[in-house]
C-alpha cells in the first residue's frame, strides 16, 4: 500500500511535465497520428471481443419479443409483443420461481455480507507477520474449488451412509438425514457453502483498506489508552464503511441472478420445491426443452430488475453515505 | 499505572480470543480439503465405516487407478488443460494490450470505450440470446468458443489499466516517447516486462475460471470427445443425484473384478476425483502467490 501512496503524489508532479511535451509533440502532427493507430490497434482485439460475446447477444434480445423459429432467424421471427412476458407472468409457478429466487439471495446476502468484515478486522489483529500471511493463503484456497467440485464435497459430506456429517450425528445417537435431497435444507448448505467458497476470498478488499489507514490514528488513540475494541470500533469500522458499501451495492445488483450454475448442480428431485430458482429454470426449459424466445423473455426480465436495483441502490448509498458506483 | 495494566489485560485477553477465534477458522477452511485428500488415499473400506477422520487408514491408491484408468477423464483432462492454457494466453494479451490503450490519458474515444466495457457488466443478453447467437455464428460445439467464452472480463481489464496507470512511471513513457519510440515499442518492451505481477494475476484469474468453468461445456458442447473435465464431473454428479450407492462409477471402475469390487472402488474414487480436477489450479495459485498478494492489492484498491 505504500508505494501506491508514494507514487500518486509523483504522478501528479510528473504531469506539470505533460504541455512542455505537447509542444514538442505538436511539430510533427503526422507523427502523432502514426503512434495513435498503434493504441486502436491494441484495443481492437478487445473491441472485437465484446462486439461478439457481448453486444451481438444484446441484440438477440428482440427474440423475447418475437416466437423464435430456427428456420427464421433472429430477425426472420415473428414479432409477438409482450406475450411471452404475460405468460411469464401468469404461469403457476411464478411466484414459487421468484420467492425462491428472492429468498436465497436476500438470506445468502444477509450471512455472507458481514463473513468477510468480521474475518478482515480480526485478521488485521494478529501479531506476527508470517502467521497473518499463512492465514490469508489459506482463506483463499476454497474460492480455487470449482462448483462441481463444491457440490461434490457437499454430496460425498452430507451423504446419508458414507458421510462424515451423518457419522457424528449417528455418533451422538442422532438418526442420519439425506440432506441433499431435503427441500428444507437445501438453502442452509448453497449458504454455508457459499460463505465457506467466498468468505475467504471477500477479506481481499477489507484488508486493502485497513492496510490504507492512516497509522496516525492508532497511533493517537493508543497514547490516550484505547484497547484495541475501542480501535475496531471507533477506526477500523468507520474505515470500512466506504468499500462495504460498495460491496454491497454490487451484491444487490445480483439479487435475482443467483449463483445459477452452483444451484443447477445442487439441484436433486427431493429439493426441487426450493432450489428451483428462474436461472435454473430458464436452462431446463430453455435449452433442455428449446423455448427459447419464452425464457429470454424470463432471462430479460430478470436482467432489468437487477439494473433498476443497482441504480437504486447507487442512489440510495449516495444520498446516505456519500458512496457510490457511478 | 493502574490504569495502564488494566487496558493491556482486556488486550490480552483480545489477543487470546483473537488466537482461539483464528483457530476455529482455520479448522473450518482447511478440514474439508484435509478430509478429502486422506480419504483419496484410504481404504475404500475404511471410509464407508466412517473411520477417515484424523488420517490415512490402511494406505491404498485403487482410487486414483480407477480414476486415471477411465478414458473419458483423461481426455477430458487433456481439453481442460488446452482450453486453460490456450484461453489464459488470449485473455492475457487482449486484457493487457487493451488496458494499456485506456490507461493513455490523451488517448480519444477512452471514455466511450469505457462505457461500452463497463456496461457489460450491469447489462447482458442473458443465457439463450448468446447461445443462439453464437449457433448462427458457427462457434457452437467447437474448441474455439470453449477457449474464448468469458474471454475478457471488465474487472481484470479495469485492474490492468491502474495497475499500468499507477505502478509504471510516466517518466519511463515520456523518455521514450522522445527516443522516437513509438507505442508497440513502448508497450512490448518495457511495458509487458513490467507488468509480471498483473500478468501473474490475470493468469490465476482467467486460469481458474477457465478451469472451473462446466457451463460454458454443458451449453455448448454436444461432442463428447470436447468436453472439459468439469463438465465431466458434473455428469457424474447427476448421476450420483440418482443412486446415493455411488455405483455410478461402475464405468469408472469396470476393471476391477466384480460389481461389488466396482461399487467398493467407487467410495474412494469420487475423493480422488475431487484431488485431480482441484490439483492444477491449487498449485497454480501456490506459484503465483507471491505475485498475487501484491497485484490483487493495488487492483482492488484503485480499481
Amino acid at each position: 500500500m505504500r508505494t501506491i501512496k508514494n507514487k500518486v503524489p509523483q504522478n501528479k508532479i510528473l504531469q506539470k511535465k505533460v504541455p512542455q511535451n505537447k509542444i514538442r509533440k505538436k511539430k510533427s502532427f503526422a507523427g502523432i497520428m502514426k503512434r495513435n493507430w498503434q493504441l486502436y490497434v491494441l484495443i481492437l482485439p478487445a473491441i472485437i471481443y465484446f462486439f461478439v460475446f457481448h453486444y451481438m447477444p444484446l441484440y438477440g434480445i428482440q427474440i423475447a419479443f418475437k416466437d423464435y423459429k430456427a428456420v427464421n432467424g433472429i430477425i426472420g421471427s415473428a414479432w409477438v409483443g409482450l406475450k411471452h412476458f404475460t405468460t411469464f407472468f401468469n404461469a403457476y409457478y411464478f411466484k414459487r420461481l421468484l420467492s425462491n429466487t428472492l429468498l436465497l439471495n436476500v438470506y445468502y446476502l444477509l450471512w455472507s455480507f458481514p463473513v468477510p468484515l468480521v474475518l478482515a478486522i480480526f485478521l488485521n489483529q494478529i501479531r506476527g507477520s508470517k502467521k497473518k500471511r499463512f492465514i490469508q493463503t489459506s482463506i483463499y484456497v476454497p474460492y480455487f474449488i470449482s462448483t462441481v467440485v463444491l457440490a461434490g464435497m457437499m454430496y460425498i459430506f452430507l451423504s446419508p451412509t458414507s458421510g462424515i456429517f451423518n457419522f457424528a450425528r449417528e455418533a451422538l445417537g442422532l438418526k442420519a438425514i439425506d440432506f441433499m435431497s431435503n427441500a428444507k435444507a437445501f438453502r442452509s448448505i448453497y449458504i454455508i457453502s457459499g460463505i465457506w467458497q467466498s468468505a475467504g476470498w471477500g477479506t481481499i478488499l477489507y484488508i486493502a483498506s485497513l492496510a490504507g489507514v492512516d497509522q496516525e490514528l492508532y497511533e493517537a488513540a493508543e497514547i490516550d489508552g484505547a484497547s484495541i475494541w475501542q480501535k475496531i470500533r471507533f477506526i477500523d469500522l468507520p474505515g470500512l464503511v466506504p468499500v462495504a458499501m460498495m460491496v454491497f451495492i454490487l451484491d444487490c445488483g445480483r439479487l435475482l441472478s443467483s449463483d445459477t450454475n452452483k444451484a443447477l448442480v445442487m439441484q436433486t428431485a427431493g429439493n426441487i420445491s426450493t432450489s428451483d430458482i428462474i436461472g435454473v429454470y430458464v436452462y431446463n426449459v430453455g435449452l433442455g426443452s428449446g423455448q427459447f424466445s419464452y425464457t429470454s423473455a424470463i432471462g430479460l426480465f430478470v436482467n432489468l430488475i437487477n439494473f433498476v436495483l443497482i441504480l437504486s441502490v447507487n442512489k440510495i448509498s449516495k444520498k446516505i453515505t456519500d458512496v457510490g458506483l457511478f | 499505572m493502574h490504569k495502564k495494566k488494566k487496558l493491556s489485560f482486556s488486550n490480552r485477553v483480545f489477543h487470546i480470543f483473537n488466537t482461539i477465534f483464528w483457530i476455529v477458522v482455520m479448522f473450518i477452511v482447511l478440514y474439508p480439503l484435509y478430509l478429502v485428500v486422506i480419504a483419496s488415499v484410504s481404504d475404500p473400506d475404511a471410509i464407508v465405516r466412517g473411520e477417515v477422520i484424523w488420517h490415512p487408514v490402511d494406505f491404498s491408491l485403487v482410487g486414483y487407478k480407477a480414476v486415471f484408468g477411465y478414458a473419458e477423464m483423461l481426455s477430458s483432462y487433456l481439453n481442460s488443460f488446452i482450453y486453460t492454457i490456450t484461453g489464459v494466453i488470449i485473455s492475457i494479451a487482449v486484457t493487457l494490450s487493451a488496458a494499456y490503450t485506456l490507461s493513455r490519458p490523451k488517448f480519444e474515444g477512452k471514455a466511450l470505450l469505457n462505457f461500452i466495457f463497463v456496461f457489460t457488466m450491469f447489462f447482458s443478453g442473458g443465457l439463450i440470446p448468446t447461445f443462439l447467437v453464437m449457433r448462427d455464428i458457427g462457434l457452437y460445439n467447437t474448441r474455439l468458443i470453449m477457449i474464448l467464452m468469458g474471454g475478457v472480463s471488465v474487472w481484470n481489464l479495469m485492474v490492468a489499466r491502474t495497475y499500468i496507470q499507477t505502478s509504471i512511471p510516466q517518466e519511463l513513457y515520456e523518455a521514450s516517447m522522445l527516443d522516437g519510440a513509438s507505442h508497440f515499442d513502448y508497450f512490448f518492451r518495457i511495458v509487458v516486462p513490467l507488468c509480471k505481477t498483473i500478468i501473474a494475476v490475470l493468469a490465476v484469474y482467467y486460469g481458474v475460471s477457465k478451469w472451473n468453468d462446466y457451463f460454458t461445456g454443458l451449453v455448448y458442447l454436444r461432442d463428447r470427445s470436447l468436453l472439459p473435465l468439469q463438465t465431466v464431473l458434473r455428469e457424474i454428479l447427476a448421476t450420483l443425484q440418482v443412486d446415493k450407492s455411488g455405483d455410478y462409477m461402475l464405468s469408472i471402475a469396470d476393471n476391477a473384478a466384480s460389481m461389488n469390487e466396482a461399487m467398493r472402488i467407487a467410495n474412494v474414487a469420487k475423493y480422488c476425483i475431487i484431488v485431480v480436477a482441484t490439483g492444477p489450479v491449487v498449485i497454480l495459485y501456490g506459484f503465483m502467490q507471491k505475485y498475487f498478494e501484491k497485484g490483487v492489492m493495488i487492483g482492488s484498491l484503485k480499481g
